[in-house]
């Protein structure tokens, strides 16, 4: 390890937290977990469109994000899983209008055990799954639509008993991953990244067996004079970040759901 | 003087002391049985305890005033723990540094100054840069007596002080403790349940009892009472004070002052500063026409000032010596009436054997 | 020795921060609270005592959550802030401080309360008759005596602190630079799948614990033995 060139990079991260204050140019972006690989790809082409500003990136389940921004959390854009989130903090003055959807995701059946992409809801309750993954339907919205399908399909009282939780959508693919639970439903946009794309394929759950997973976002109150963010919100507009959104499964609005 | 009436509650234990007046000046040993509140007085003295109630002055001073009190630190006491208390980060002389550093800036004493002169005084001139935890329970005390005198007291209390040590040590330390006082002339405030340690100490004595102050004699008087709490199985005792005289006689020397002469025998070695002969009561026989061809070498002219029945077929006789010195001597009540002794007859006393305390 | 990235580095530097801060605060806080429960006969010692330790059996959640309220916009505090025209203190480095010294304190606390109740109190009586008022006797009796509980306390609580997740992720909010420290950055790349960056931090972490308490007995030996009894 060279020493020197990491103390010195250890010396000026050190002093530029000392100061603790948000550069003008610098946008907190709270993005919901399923967004994950998405804007790990996005956020580098934003930085490089737009030298003078910054994104620090912050994931977690968007019920977590809207119970922090209600107490007043230091973010200054919000990409929620759920349009009901953003909704719900402009009407209590937390955010600004207007709340915008910026993409429809997909839920899919995935292992790291077996090949998902033959298999169907039905086949949960068989005895080789014994414990499958959701993200915590209360306040993860790709947990949610994982019950919905699930209650759709008859098969929710059948494997009610071998659910296990994950925080967010991203916690949940986390555990599958490492065969905590043998199988689960995540995010499409998940699934497609390379890392869990080699383990093994999945299988599309139909997109009328839950409500639809509206996205959408809004700056912040926190945010409202935060040039970065606002900028950042333009940026997902553009023909680049929106090809990178369509790679990762997502839906865009105006288009049509495969 | 000392001069108070104090109270406090331990746990279980009330000290009260009532009204107490005496000089400070010379050693005053508190004595009692265990448990009979003299560490309990001591320590309300110095001030160590909140809880300590009533009024106290020190030589015209305020310690003490119903729940005000002078905090310790401003009272110029020095203190010997029974245990010695020595601070056990600090070496020896570190010790000693803690007690220097601490004395206000103007207090001159030509007896005790710097640390090395004082670590000699006290006898641990060599160990003064040793841990204190390494010494023996004799050096230990010597340091904290050291300690103690180098803070430049008014007033020395030692908190049975000996108790914890062999007998030898026992006997320098006593013999240390004796010459520091005469020398210092610091009044000193001694604990001790032991009669001897009182009879080689005390100027007075204050008796002490159930937390209360019962009585305070001058040590000459303490012991002229036959049923004095200071003798135990061995009988009364009598200390007769002096010093040790120049002597023609071989293989003798002499003891006692212009109007006072006792002869003892020598033990190779003896303390020329010795002030204090101990004289057991039943070692003294009466003799009423002056005493010939007896073997015993001391026979002293004395006038009789009191006949005290003790037990069955006992008297003690207490007797004043030439000098006014007081000298009990225990005989059978036999004796006593066939040689019809009455108070304010002259007679002579023999002293069988006596042992200088040094 | 492969490198750290950036953000790593960034979350060790706000962990020693965070670990640093509290104990330093703790020390200054505790030292006179430890003497009181120490001494103290008073009926209030036992509640005090009772309510200092608490978070030693409190889920550390909980902690996390009574202080995001408390210290939050709408909070006790973090609203009197507001309306000072301040910023609140939930999901700041300061919020996460106070969770840590809070979180931390019992660590802190007993050893110097036993360290305390040990010494002689007939030593102190001795330093106060030469003449040692009672700060005096604080800082050349007490505490050259408390050494190995002074040590104990440092080396605890910097190494609790330093191991703290559960205060700093209800109240912290991951916000890099600010409340990300290495514990909350281990298990946000866990999340991620960057399993290789969380075993370099994880072994950091691991490495510096068993260090520090090796060298903790090692020097604990040494400061003990002059004051071990005859």
């Amino acid at each position: 390890m060279k020493i020197g060139t990491h103390w010195l990079s250890a010396t000026a991260i050190a002093l530029s937290t000392l100061t603790a204050v948000a550069h003008a140019d610098t946008a907190r972006v709270a993005a919901a977990a399923d967004l994950r690989y998405a804007f790990s790809e996005i956020q580098p082409l934003f930085e490089k469109a737009h030298p003078d500003h910054k994104l620090e990136l912050i994931l977690g389940s968007s019920g977590k994000f809207m119970q922090q921004l209600e107490n007043g959390a230091p973010f200054d854009i919000f990409f929620s899983a759920d349009v009901n989130f953003p909704n719900k903090l402009v009407a209590s003055g937390k955010a600004q209008a207007p709340v915008t959807t910026y993409a429809f995701g997909r839920i899919v059946l995935w292992s790291a055990k077996v090949d998902a992409t033959q298999l169907t809801l039905k086949d949960l309750d068989k005895l080789e799954f014994r414990k499958i993954a959701i993200a915590a339907p209360d306040h993860a919205p790709y947990g949610a639509r994982a019950k919905e399908a699930l209650e759709h399909s008859g098969m929710w009282s059948k494997v009610q008993g071998k659910l296990v939780f994950g925080e967010n959508i991203s916690h949940t693919a986390q555990l599958i991953y490492k065969q905590a639970a043998e199988i689960g439903i995540i995010a499409l946009s998940l699934a497609v990244n390379e890392a869990l794309k080699s383990k093994a394929g999945y299988y599309l759950i139909p997109a009328d067996f839950h409500q639809p997973l509206e996205q959408a976002y809004a700056v912040t109150s926190y945010g409202k004079n935060n040039a970065a963010a606002k900028a950042f919100a333009r940026f997902m507009t553009t023909p680049e970040a929106r090809q990178v959104m369509t790679r990762y499964g997502f839906v865009l609005p105006g288009e049509t759901p495969q | 003087m000392i001069e108070g009436n104090l109270t406090l509650t331990k746990g279980n234990f009330e000290l009260q002391s009532g009204t107490f007046a005496f000089p400070a000046k010379g050693v005053s040993v508190l004595f009692g049985r265990s448990g009979c509140g003299k560490s309990t007085l001591l320590r309300a003295i110095t001030g160590l305890d909140a809880g300590t109630r009533g009024h106290l002055s020190f030589k015209g001073q305020r310690w003490q005033d119903a729940a005000w009190h002078l905090p310790v630190p401003q009272r110029d006491i020095g203190f010997v723990f029974q245990d010695a208390a020595l601070f056990p980060h600090l070496s020896v002389r570190g010790n000693l540094a803690f007690a220097a550093r601490r004395v206000p800036s103007g207090r001159a004493d030509d007896a005790i100054d710097s640390i090395a002169s004082t670590a000699s005084r006290v006898g641990v001139a060599d160990l003064l840069d040793q841990s204190v935890t390494t010494l023996s329970g004799g050096q230990r005390q010597r340091v904290a007596i050291g300690r103690a005198l180098l803070s430049r007291p008014r007033l020395l209390c030692m908190d049975e002080p000996l108790s914890a040590l062999d007998w030898r040590a026992k006997a320098e330390l006593l013999a240390l403790i004796d010459t520091l006082a005469r020398e210092t002339c610091i009044p000193v405030l001694f604990i001790t349940h032991s009669p001897l340690e009182v009879e080689r100490l005390a100027d007075r004595v204050i008796f002490m009892a159930d937390g209360r102050i019962e009585r305070i004699d001058s040590l000459p008087d303490a012991l002229a009472r036959p049923d004095s709490p200071l003798f135990d199985e061995e009988g009364p005792v009598s200390v007769l004070q002096g010093s040790l005289q120049a002597s023609d006689e071989p293989g003798l020397a002499a003891f006692g002052n212009d109007t006072l002469r006792l002869r003892l025998s020598l033990a190779a070695g003896a303390t020329p500063s010795a002030t204090r002969l101990r004289v057991l009561a039943r070692d003294v026989s009466l003799d009423t026409v002056q005493p010939q061809c007896v073997s015993i070498l001391n026979q002293l002219p004395i006038t009789i000032t009191a006949l005290h029945n003790t037990g069955q077929d006992r008297v003690t006789v207490v007797c004043h010596l030439a000098d006014g010195q007081p000298l009990m001597a225990e005989i059978t009540r036999y004796s006593c009436q066939a040689l019809a002794l009455t108070r304010g007859m002259r007679a002579f006393a023999l002293i069988k054997s006596v042992a200088l305390m040094e | 020795m492969t490198t750290l990235t950036p953000g790593e580095w960034q979350a060790i530097w706000l962990t020693a921060k965070l670990a640093g801060l509290t104990t330093l605060i703790l020390l200054i806080v505790s030292a006179p609270l430890a003497w009181w429960l120490a001494h103290s006969t008073s009926r209030l010692a036992n509640p005090v005592a009772a309510l200092v330790s608490l978070p030693l059996v409190l889920p550390p959640t909980v902690i996390g959550f009574y202080l995001l309220i408390v210290l939050g916009p709408q909070g006790a505090v973090g609203g009197t802030l507001e309306d000072l025209g301040l910023h609140h203190l939930a999901f700041s480095f300061w919020g996460i401080l106070i969770g840590s010294v809070i979180y931390s304190m019992p660590f802190t606390v007993q050893p110097l309360r036993e360290a305390f109740a040990t010494i002689d109190s007939r030593l102190l009586d001795a330093a106060a008759t030469l003449r040692a008022g009672a700060l005096d006797r604080f800082f050349n009796l007490v505490l050259p005596l408390s050494r190995s509980g002074i040590l104990t306390a440092v080396v605890i609580t910097f190494a609790h602190t330093v191991g703290e997740f559960g205060v700093i992720a209800m109240l912290g909010g991951s916000i890099p630079g600010e409340t990300r420290v290495v514990s909350i950055a281990i298990y946000d790349l866990t999340q991620a799948l960057e399993y290789g960056a969380a075993h370099r931090l994880s072994a950091i972490l691991l490495g510096f614990s068993f260090v520090t308490l090796l060298l903790f007995y090692a020097i604990n030996q040494r400061v003990m033995s002059p004051l071990k009894p005859r």
